[in-house]
């Protein structure tokens, strides 16, 4: 246990890599959105995607942390077991807190009518429309997602190599597509149309949650039998 | 002496078209100071990521502390090895690395790697990924030297290291020995440079151990026996001939066998030069002995050229 919480603690020595740069692009972010909105002369409420920006960094971390991270773990002789909840767990704790982030900017925006220009940030039309909760799932899962997908494929690249990870990318493109083709020839558009037009912020989460837990499985399993 | 922390059985590693390691069996001793010598490719690094199960076996057994080293903390707390290719994560400085060794080893000791790093002239305010390959090295060297594991393994240190990089390398390794004992295994194909250092040397060839024996008892287990062709030719007949240059009427063949007192006079008698065969010497034959060929410039040559520049 005490091994698995040093992992956690190793990869916040630099604090720049999991605290310092999702801060800074969330902040660039957030003011680069905010002079966009200031300049924009309409008066109706002004939506942004800005703030997904953080989550692509966050992709980012979840390849190197299988790249770069797992090999220096390896020659400070850390199990993989170790290494992968010492770093599963950090990385939920850091969703969790930008989770915080967002929800607080979420409060912040509503009082001031959008930062005073009307532009909103944080508010995202349907993302944010239910209760607190549902935001705060909708937050903390995508982050994970983002973080797992690219824990996964790294795990998949260092495993099986570039052809293992072409042969997965494309294996996933052909079964969507396959799926896609099967409903139009079963003609169940419809029915997938209703079913999506029932979904709610909270049960996509739900749905992205069980996605996240079976990469993260996958992940593991594969990481199990990986060398640096 | 017989404290056998390391023993590989058996251990067979197949890549798609190589034997990578090839029936080895091994077993190293605690406290002691072990070469790990072979050409590049020979199998040395192959060897220790099995130990340390970095890497796996295709079949065999590798026991460590008496265990399977694989997700075993027990064991793996008590390893070191940083390999001559190691990855660092991507923000880190060496200051940053030996933060992170400090966490896992309990016998870390920082004033050691402050004076290391200083020592080596290394920034340890700068990205390792900016760093050259003999400050990359450096860094490895540190974090092996101040984790006093129990059982540390060096793979090819000097990389990249100048030769007062290398000389202070192995004087620290010695100093720090003599005051921690533990199990070191130097990887090296820069023999000469090591041999004094080295207590017990296993010597590693296409896979296969063709060398395992204490320093001490292959220090003269071998002699060059030098003088005109038919008299050498004549007093080493029927002796295991390691390797054998003529110039002209001239000859100096080297013999695997070690001379009695009466043969060496013998041979001083009948104008005959003995000289005492290097540590290197000795492995380059009988690398080029198992390998079939008779070409006198070796790759050790080449390879001890590389390193130094």
């Amino acid at each position: 246990m005490s091994r698995t919480m040093a992992v956690a603690r190793m990869q916040l020595i630099n604090k720049w890599t999991y605290l310092g740069w999702p801060l800074t692009i969330l902040a660039a972010s957030f003011l680069m959105s905010l002079a966009i909105f200031a300049l924009i002369p309409v008066n109706e409420g002004k939506y942004g995607g800005g703030s997904q920006a953080p989550m692509w960094y966050f992709m980012v971390l979840g390849i190197q942390s299988m790249t770069l991270v797992f090999p220096f773990s390896q020659g400070l002789s850390i199990s993989r077991r170790a290494f992968y909840l010492g770093t599963l767990g950090l990385f939920s704790l850091i969703a969790l807190g930008m989770t915080g982030i967002y929800l607080l900017g979420g409060v912040i925006e509503g009082a001031t009518n959008g930062w005073g220009v009307n532009g909103y940030f944080f508010k995202i039309p349907w993302v944010t429309d239910g209760p607190w909760y549902s935001t705060a799932a909708f937050f903390f899962i995508v982050m994970m997602f983002m973080f797992i997908i690219g824990f996964w494929f790294a795990t998949i690249f260092k495993r099986w190599g570039s052809n293992g990870t072409l042969v997965s990318t494309l294996g996933t493109a052909v079964i969507l597509i396959g799926l896609a083709a099967l409903t139009t020839l079963l003609e169940w558009w419809g029915h997938v149309g209703n079913w999506m037009g029932q979904q709610t912020p909270l049960s996509i989460s739900g749905w992205a949650a069980l996605l996240c837990v079976a990469l993260a499985a996958g992940s593991y399993t594969t990481l199990r039998r990986a060398t640096p | 002496m017989n404290d056998t922390i390391v023993e590989a059985r058996n251990l067979i590693k197949h890549y798609k078209d190589l034997n990578a390691l090839d029936n080895v069996n091994l077993s190293l001793s605690a406290n002691r100071i072990y070469g790990l010598l072979g050409r590049n490719g020979a199998g040395k690094t192959t060897l220790m990521s099995i130990l340390t199960a970095q890497a796996f076996a295709t079949s065999g057994e590798a026991l460590v502390f008496g265990a399977s080293a694989y997700e075993n903390d027990a064991v793996l707390s008590r390893i070191c090895f940083i390999r001559e290719s190691q990855k660092y994560p991507d923000d880190f400085q060496p200051r940053h690395a030996f933060r992170s060794a400090a966490l896992f080893y309990k016998n870390w000791d920082q004033d050691f790697a402050d004076r290391l790093a200083e020592d080596f002239q290394l920034p340890v305010k700068r990205r390792i990924k900016k760093l050259s390959r003999g400050q990359l090295s450096a860094v490895g060297v540190i974090i092996g030297l101040a984790s006093r594991a129990e059982l540390t393994f060096f793979d090819e240190p000097y990389l990249g290291l100048d030769a007062v990089a290398r000389q202070l390398f192995y004087d620290r390794l010695v100093e720090d020995y003599a005051e921690h004992p533990r199990t070191i295994i130097l990887s090296s194909h820069l023999i000469d440079e090591v041999a004094n250092l080295l207590e017990h040397v296993v010597v590693i060839d296409r896979g296969r151990i063709i060398m395992d024996a204490d320093a001490e008892d292959i220090r003269g287990s071998a002699v060059t026996v030098s003088g005109s062709a038919d008299k050498v030719d004549a007093f080493l007949a029927g002796r295991k001939i390691l390797h054998r240059e003529t110039l002209g009427s001239l000859a100096s063949v080297t013999v695997d066998e070690a001379l009695s007192s009466r043969e060496r006079n013998e041979a001083l008698e009948l104008g005959l030069e003995l000289s005492p065969v290097s540590l290197q010497q000795l492995v380059v034959r009988k690398t080029m002995a198992g390998f079939g060929t008779t070409s006198t410039t070796g790759d050790f040559a080449d390879d001890t050229l590389e390193a130094r520049r």
